[in-house]
């Protein structure tokens, strides 16, 4: 379990408890500021190694790849590009345990989770890993974002354990066990005025599970699930957590730059960033006021809050000298043109993973 | 004896004043909110005619191809539009003396372009920053989509206050409401919806609406 609360302080009164939270919370955010940051000089070389090929840049569909077994022609670019024949097998392989399963019983361990609902959630995140969606106004896009690699790395390691803690109440991923509280037991299949989310109880579960297992400095105040904790620092993720999920869940290597406060100092972010996406998968964090602006006030409070998968930064040829941006988040990919100041202004982290041997 | 007599006066007067304070301040209170109630209502009839062409415009431009629009500045002079694809939310913004470029990447859609010229024109007319359409679902699973628009009447607007937006829904079917106004989830289970976190109140059996901070 990687709580950041030892076990023994549980017995400590409320005013240790929060002088010891305020200390961890502290220590966590000085680890995550001096995290050893890449040069772009060390992503160069990855890139000219040829190590790690980028799939977010391919042209190809997994999906498309598959004969008879893909999605309608519409949909297919919800679908993930394939990078490698391992990841093709293992979604052939999804396809094909999808395929034996008609009818899911109820779970005990579920009791709000409706097995139709729960399998058809399963089929369209293995078909369409790309509309994956986190609900409207949750906090769980960082969830939503990384999930993003196990879709596409491991899709059907990723079904086989959805069926496992479905069955058993607990299952194993990537080497983590995950024995979810009873408080989410009972609380996947519930969410509600989410969107889409509140009809996909697989995806509840899943981020659920992720927000009750992985907890950061940000989580410290909100150590237990409650109704509509969801939209509440108890889902929040911070940049280190996140780091630290995509490296455990995903078995990844990450480089990161940035904090959850400050901006990172990279004088050529556009170039980093072209640099990092050669080499393998970039999620940008960015400050989602700027990003999805909801209000007109003057005063905002900026802070990065928001997670999203950069597939595709180019230059364009036009005298403005904008940059076109695709990524993925809220379900599909955004397509938009903004200038290298807006960039920088919304790039407050820049997380480059590769694959581990 | 003239001391304690004294005392007697001013703790009366104490008392009396305190009770009118608090009546004072519970009507205020009572008065504000129940202004902002009555006003939307107001509102929305008094400028009904235009909001409803708007829903209407914009529905009928969103049938050929689905997108939002958005204006992202103080004077509504910028515009946001996205346009949604099988394959890919395309997200422009064009500033004053753009409008050609606006409408090549309308046209590039096979958007309506004259129905979108007029939609932005009877939005910044209304002030109305934002126009879209979201999807809720019914507690059987059912999808629906209602038309959301965002308006930013400045006269509700104070310094150093969040801004605050009208937000009008148009339901596609009637709504169920319990006694306050308040939307419900259906007939059988009484429960409040709420749609982008907000509860809405009734304007009339299809059309709600809320007072939010942020218009989308």
């Amino acid at each position: 379990m990687d709580t950041i609360i030892p076990a023994e302080w549980n017995t400590a009164g409320p005013l240790q408890k929060f002088t010891a939270r305020l200390l961890t919370g502290c220590v966590l955010l000085l680890l995550q500021i001096v995290e050893p940051l890449p040069s772009l000089a060390s992503l160069n070389r990855l890139s000219s190694s040829g190590d790690c090929i980028g799939f977010l840049r391919g042209e190809r569909f997994a999906l498309a790849n598959m004969g008879n077994d893909g999605s309608p022609d519409a949909e297919r670019s919800l679908s993930l590009p394939a990078n490698d024949v391992d990841s093709a097998a293992s979604r052939k392989e999804a396809i094909r345990i999808l395929s034996t399963i008609t009818h899911l019983d109820s779970s005990n361990w579920w009791p709000h989770i409706r097995p139709a609902l729960f399998l058809e959630n399963l089929r369209n995140n293995i078909y369409h890993p790309l509309s994956i969606y986190q609900g409207s106004n949750t906090n769980f896009c960082g969830y939503a974002a990384l999930t993003y690699l196990p879709l596409h790395d491991d899709p059907a390691g990723w079904l086989r354990f959805m069926l496992a803690i479905y069955r058993d109440g607990q299952a194993s991923f990537n080497g983590i066990a995950f024995t979810p509280s009873a408080r989410i037991h009972v609380a996947a299949g519930t969410l509600v005025f989410k969107g889409v989310l509140d009809i996909r109880p697989a995806d509840q579960l899943w981020f659920l599970m992720l927000a009750d297992h992985f907890r950061g400095y940000l989580n410290i105040f909100t150590p237990r699930f409650r109704d509509g904790s969801e939209d509440t620092f108890w889902a929040a993720v911070n940049l280190g957590k996140f780091c630290r999920m995509v490296r455990r869940l995903g078995g990844y290597k990450t480089h990161t730059r940035g904090s959850d406060l400050i901006r990172p100092s990279i004088h050529e972010l556009y170039d980093y960033i072209s640099s990092s996406m050669k080499t393998g998968i970039t999620f940008l964090y960015v400050d989602n006021t700027y990003l999805y602006k909801k209000n007109h006030g003057t005063l905002k409070l900026h802070i990065p809050t928001h997670y999203l998968v950069l597939t595709d930064i180019r230059h364009d040829d036009g005298p403005d000298g904008l940059l076109t941006i695709t990524y993925w988040d809220y379900g599909g990919k955004s397509l938009r043109k903004i200038s290298e100041e807006f960039l920088k202004k919304i790039t407050y982290g820049v997380v480059h993973c590769t694959k581990t041997d | 004896m003239r001391g304690g007599y004294n005392f007697t006066i001013n703790k009366n007067f104490v008392i009396k004043n305190t009770i009118s304070y608090l009546a004072v301040t519970m009507l205020s209170a009572l008065l504000t909110g129940s202004c902002t109630s009555v006003n939307i209502t107001r509102y929305y009839h008094r400028h009904q005619s235009a909001l409803d062409s708007i829903q209407h415009t914009y529905k009928t431009a969103y049938r050929i191809r689905p997108f939002s629009l958005e204006f992202t500045d103080h004077s509504f002079r910028r515009v946001s539009v996205e346009i949604l694809t099988d394959s890919l939310k395309y997200i422009y913004e064009f500033g004053p003396g753009e409008e050609a470029a606006l409408q090549d990447s309308l046209r590039k859609y096979q958007l309506d372009v004259p129905a979108i010229d007029r939609l932005i024109t009877q939005m910044r007319s209304m002030h109305c920053a934002w126009v879209n359409k979201l999807d809720y679902y019914s507690l059987s699973g059912e999808k629906h989509l209602l038309t959301y628009i965002s308006l930013w009447p400045r006269v509700i607007n104070r310094p150093f206050r969040n801004k605050q937006y009208y937000i009008i829904a148009y339901f596609s079917e009637p709504q169920f409401f319990d006694t306050r106004g308040e939307l419900m989830t259906g007939r059988r289970v009484r429960r409040i919806r709420k749609i982008n976190a907000e509860i809405y109140n009734r304007i009339s059996d299809t059309v709600c609406y809320t007072l939010s901070d942020r218009f989308r």
